[in-house]
């Protein structure tokens, strides 16, 4: 179905869902964390009728995140560095959380920290709420202490997850960043250390310069790139770490722009996928999405078969 | 998918607002586009739902037809006729240098309108203070303010050279001034007519836009004076309608998004008065 046709408004029954480490999604296209808000998306569809949604990563405390500028446009893409600005976990337990499960969505929360302890806390706090999935956030390329450079390294990553672990019974999935040496064993010690499903890739570093100035654009000098522009180098990162893990549970996240782009990923071996930057110019590009991919699977029965029993094409 | 095969205005905002939902991003039909000075056009294109729901201050979301260039363009309303909308924009770059040279009879993707409006109340003297690229959203501020017979208004325009936007804001304001880089600036002007701003049983409410200085001179010499000021911010947006928290500004509540929960915001919520 072309887009010219595509009536996202439409009722729909969903004919192919998928299974995420056990939780059951009704089609296999999320939202990528940091590019969904609930007060903003809700607006434009019904935010119940994705496969999950994953929302902005919450810290113990709110966080004020970086100076701005924290955008430049870049070919196909975006460099952004926001920093991981939000209100912390507590206002999300009392606003957004309980406002999307009344509404029906699946969650998949995300959780960042400057430490440990950080991760730790936010964890605690929602080990006994309704959401469905916590993703944890070692990959953000845009803060100085926790995301990426816990994400960079097994040995911290593994101490991290071993702790997170026994905190809670949520199905806990950990965000990996494309910024490393080798992914794969980063996967691992994630894995090793307890993690029930990984999602990759969070943005690469890049940056702009103004060239009237000789500056870089962004006041953090540097940031994430996201868009259609990464698309072969994210799902080149699902392809090696499905290859290397055959049973993890993987959500693969970088570049999707079309129901096209999303079946890739399922073909590379991905249970399901989360659309980021193509909300950013298009708002209800998820949900599209996600019907385009219902109707991609239903020539492809084998495929939707096993994405509906939780396991993958590879 | 390419960027311009986005669904036809009518048809898109049918489905969407039927269903409940805020239309999306769609394709207009341009009506006309004019060069107002250099480097700066005048651009209009038809779409009954924004030409019926913008209010003062609000924007637009532009989007160049280059597959390489996605984020979108941010450009405030600065009229509606009939189901018309214009917006007037600076070239800056090369997503504005295409929209230059867009022709009647082309299309364009928008989304919109976006941001939260000045407030606007009755038995008010507005004093609308732009500069530069600031002066379009309140000429569409003073078409708005032409439908409160209880109103008055006069704009007070800072320009580098050009007066672009006298005449077409002279279609709604009851006063106009302007000044040039060359002559000073608005604070200038302001000083110069501080005596006739006061009318008698009108409120006077400063409304403005421009640079962030200019504004934040703005906003103090309306404090010295008692008077109420709302300004509309300019920051550098993601998406523009409140998802990706990329265009934040300092208020004394902590840091608010401009394009969601602004662009408007009074001097006492930026601690600037």
């Amino acid at each position: 179905m072309g887009i010219m046709s595509m009536n996202v408004y439409e009722p729909h029954e969903w004919k192919h869902g998928t299974k995420v480490a056990g939780v059951p999604w009704k089609n296999p296209v999320g939202t990528a964390s940091g590019t969904f808000q609930l007060a903003a998306c809700r607006w434009f569809y019904d935010v119940s009728q994705m496969g999950a949604i994953s929302t902005k990563g919450v810290s113990p405390v709110p966080w004020e995140g970086n100076p701005t500028p924290r955008t430049a446009e870049s070919p196909a893409g975006m460099v952004n560095a926001v920093g991981l600005q939000n209100p912390g976990v507590d206002h999300y337990l009392v606003d957004e959380l309980p406002k999307l499960k009344e509404l029906g969505a699946t969650v998949v929360t995300n959780v960042a920290g400057h430490s440990d302890d950080d991760y730790a806390e936010v964890v605690e706090k929602l080990a006994d709420s309704p959401a469905d999935m916590l993703e944890i956030n070692v990959s953000c390329p845009n803060v100085s202490h926790g995301g990426m450079s816990v994400g960079s390294d097994p040995k911290t990553l593994h101490r991290l997850i071993s702790r997170l672990r026994p905190i809670t019974d949520k199905p806990m999935v950990v965000k990996l960043s494309p910024n490393v040496t080798d992914i794969v064993s980063i996967a691992k010690a994630a894995v090793d250390a307890g993690a029930d499903a990984l999602s990759l890739i969070n943005t690469l570093v890049g940056m702009r310069i103004d060239i009237r100035t000789g500056e870089p654009i962004i006041a953090n000098r540097t940031g994430g790139v996201s868009g259609p522009a990464i698309f072969p180098i994210a799902l080149g990162f699902v392809w090696r770490v499905r290859q290397a893990l055959p049973d993890i549970p993987i959500i693969g996240i970088g570049g999707i722009d079309s129901g096209e782009k999303a079946l890739e990923y399922l073909y590379a071996g991905a249970n399901a996928v989360e659309v980021g930057a193509a909300a950013l110019y298009d708002p209800t590009a998820p949900l599209r999405i996600a019907r385009e991919l219902d109707d991609l699977l239903d020539s492809r029965p084998q495929l939707a078969a096993k994405l509906a029993q939780g396991q993958t094409w590879r | 998918m390419s960027p311009s095969s986005f669904i036809p205005t009518a048809r898109a905002v049918e489905q969407a607002t039927a269903a409940g939902y805020f239309p999306g991003r769609r394709s207009v039909e341009i009506t006309d586009n004019q060069r107002l000075d250099e480097g700066v056009y005048r651009l209009t294109f038809r779409d009954p739902y924004i030409a019926a729901h913008a209010k003062a201050a609000q924007f637009v979301n532009l989007f160049s037809s280059d597959p390489l260039k996605l984020m979108p363009r941010p450009l405030g309303i600065s009229e509606v006729n009939g189901e018309e909308v214009s917006l007037i924009f600076a070239v800056v770059g090369k997503g504005t240098d295409e929209f230059s040279h867009l022709r009647a009879g082309d299309t364009v993707d928008v989304l919109g309108p976006l941001g939260k409006p000045f407030r606007l109340q009755d038995d008010a003297h507005y004093v609308l203070v732009g500069g530069g690229l600031g002066a379009p959203p309140l000429i569409f501020t003073a078409q708005q303010l032409a439908q409160r017979p209880d109103c008055k208004v006069s704009a007070v325009f800072g320009y580098r050279s050009t007066r672009f936007a006298d005449d077409l804001v002279g279609k709604y304001a009851n006063r106009v001034e302007s000044i040039t880089n060359a002559e000073g600036n608005v604070v200038d002007l302001l000083n110069q007519i501080e005596d006739s701003i006061n009318v008698d049983g009108l409120t006077t409410v400063i409304l403005s836009c421009g640079p962030t200085p200019m504004m934040k001179a703005v906003a103090s010499w309306a404090q010295r004076r008692g008077i109420g000021c709302q300004l509309s911010l300019e920051e550098r947006m993601g998406c523009g309608y409140g998802t990706c928290v990329v265009c934040v500004v300092d208020t004394l509540e902590g840091r608010k998004k401009v394009c969601a929960d602004g662009p408007v915001f009074t001097a006492e919520e930026l601690g600037w008065a």
